[in-house]
């Protein structure tokens, strides 16, 4: 491990033990805010049922991250090429994107049903216009001295497109993916808490109402765990791929 | 091996004794970009095998000129671009090398150098073969796996160099391939640059705003006037072959240099006097 990683790992338990500290010191009830020794006691116990809720939600949430990625690298690629698609394509994504997420949440679950289907398609939505919009920007972005270079060596746009905006998009493309493992996991979460039968979200609303906090706070680090590990490995992935920056 | 060292000969293969065959002629180019006329009628032939340099002051069209003869960009209409003595699209017809190197940074030197030839869909093993079998002359044995970030100035160059070498085109483009680079790497690259072209005899035309070096390499020194740019005069050079540094201290070259600085400075005087440089 590196050593940022180190460091960051020994804040964290630094921040940790403060908490537990205020938190007894100050007497602060469990139901404001549980010491973590509490919240890791009960992630302890109730853990079959966490890493349950924990696999639904993450499978939901790279599922639709899946089908996103591919949807919003195709898309970005034809535009890329088709200029006056674009043109008219464009504007519209922008202004559909602009909406916030939990608002179209609702519709989802109204059209596609309180299972995995409608968390997928939300996710795939919200990632699939992240890494669009990034691609987009990469594949466009590039040297129009290099374009001229490869368009006198006698390459034609398909040419171009493979030989240099794809590989100039890529650290456009990866930053788009990589910001979008958390929002994958938040929207699998928030669509979840709307309306299901599994998951986190779930775990975490009917922990609400039964007014069990301890879960809630279990729930929410298991939550917070799998979102690391994703945007680590994909982070990992970045850093392999676009090796010259 | 053999393969490509077959090929590596046949790149090396020098034609019969260089005859008076026109390469490229231009007759009454002209180009305008909305109100700024970049090139007002530009006459000029290359004879094939030739070494011809072109200088004038910046902003006199010289890049246009170029893209012009590239295929890049169109000439405004009345003036002809001929090569081999016939009309032609230019596009993928001639070898141009830009001002900047534009290697590609996911690339290794040898990816880089055989960009060219993959476009033309030569299978990117055997273009790999041939570069490496040429990485010795173009000083970069050693570097084939290296990336662009890891190299000096003058060695990107000359990756840039190979590259439009590798892109087999009996006319080159070099616009001021050794622009960027300090006095001591220029003039290595220089005698370097004269030492292939004798070996891979191609026709190059060579823009340089550096009057020792357009008369160090070329055959023919082409001055253009400021903009609008045009020919504004022409002179042979006549010395010897192989050329090393010693001749800049000549008394021929500095007969040469004399003359064509006059004709220099008038036009960038125009052009320091328009505002314009
Ligand atoms: N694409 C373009 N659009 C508008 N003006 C241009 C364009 N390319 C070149 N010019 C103008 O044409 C003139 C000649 O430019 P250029 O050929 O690059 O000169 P040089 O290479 O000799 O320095 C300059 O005044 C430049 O501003
Ligand atoms: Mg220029």
């Amino acid at each position: 491990m590196s050593r940022a990683t180190w460091r960051g790992l020994a804040g964290g338990l630094v921040l940790l033990a403060l908490w537990e500290g205020v938190v007894r010191g100050l007497g602060i009830a469990p139901w404001i805010l549980p010491p973590p020794s509490g919240i890791l006691a009960t992630t302890w116990t109730v853990r079959g049922a966490l890493l349950d809720a924990g696999a639904m939600t993450l499978f939901e949430a790279t599922a639709g991250y899946g089908i996103g990625a591919v949807l919003g690298i195709a898309l970005a690629m034809l535009l890329a090429l088709a200029t006056p698609l674009r043109k008219l394509v464009l504007p519209m994504v922008v202004a559909v994107n602009s909406v916030p997420v939990a608002a179209y949440a609702p519709l989802a679950l109204l059209w596609f049903g309180t299972g995995a289907l409608s968390k997928i398609i939300m996710v795939a939505f919200i990632v699939g216009f992240t890494v669009f919009l990034n691609t987009l920007d990469g594949l466009l972005r590039v040297d129009p001295a290099a374009v001229a270079l490869l368009r006198s060596f006698g390459a034609g746009r398909l040419g171009v497109l493979w030989r240099l905006r794809v590989p100039s998009a890529l650290p456009a493309m990866l930053v788009g993916l990589r910001v979008s493992t958390v929002r994958s996991m938040i929207v699998a979460i928030v669509t979840e808490m709307l309306g299901s039968q599994k998951g986190l979200g779930w775990t975490i609303f009917e922990a609400v109402l039964q007014i069990d906090f301890l879960r809630v706070w279990a729930a929410i680090l298991v939550a917070s765990l799998i979102s690391l590990g994703f945007f680590a490995a994909v982070g990992a992935l970045e850093r392999r791929v676009v090796f010259w920056r | 091996m053999t393969n490509a060292a077959d090929q590596l000969d046949q790149l090396l293969t020098v034609g019969e004794a260089p005859a008076a065959r026109t390469k490229l002629q231009l007759r009454g180019v002209s180009r305008r970009f909305g109100a700024v006329q970049a090139l007002a009628k530009v006459d000029l032939g290359i004879a094939e095998g030739e070494f011809v340099t072109l200088i004038g002051p910046s902003g006199c069209g010289k890049s246009t000129l170029f893209n012009i003869v590239a295929g890049l960009l169109e000439a405004d209409p009345g003036g002809e671009v001929l090569l081999d003595g016939a009309p032609a699209s230019l596009l993928g017809k001639v070898a141009f090398m830009p001002q900047r190197d534009l290697l590609l940074p996911w690339r290794n030197v040898l990816d880089n150098a055989i960009l060219a030839a993959e476009v033309e869909g030569r299978p990117k093993r055997e273009a790999r073969e041939l570069a490496r079998a040429m990485a010795a002359d173009f000083g970069l044995k050693g570097f084939e796996n290296h990336y662009p970030q890891q190299l000096s100035g003058g060695m990107r160059q000359r990756v840039a160099l190979m590259r439009t070498f590798l892109f087999d085109r009996d006319l080159m483009l070099l616009d001021e391939p050794f622009g960027a680079l300090d006095a001591l790497t220029r003039a290595m690259m220089q005698r370097w640059l004269l030492d292939i072209w004798s070996r891979y005899r191609r026709t190059i035309l060579f823009i340089t705003h550096d009057i020792d070096e357009a008369i160090f390499l070329g055959d023919r020194v082409v001055v253009m006037s400021a903009r609008p740019g045009s020919i504004k005069l022409e002179r042979r050079i006549d010395l010897p072959r192989p050329r090393d540094p010693a001749l800049l201290t000549t008394p021929a070259f500095n007969a040469i240099k004399r003359e064509l600085l006059d004709a220099v400075e008038e036009e960038s005087m125009k052009t320091f006097a328009s505002g314009a440089a």
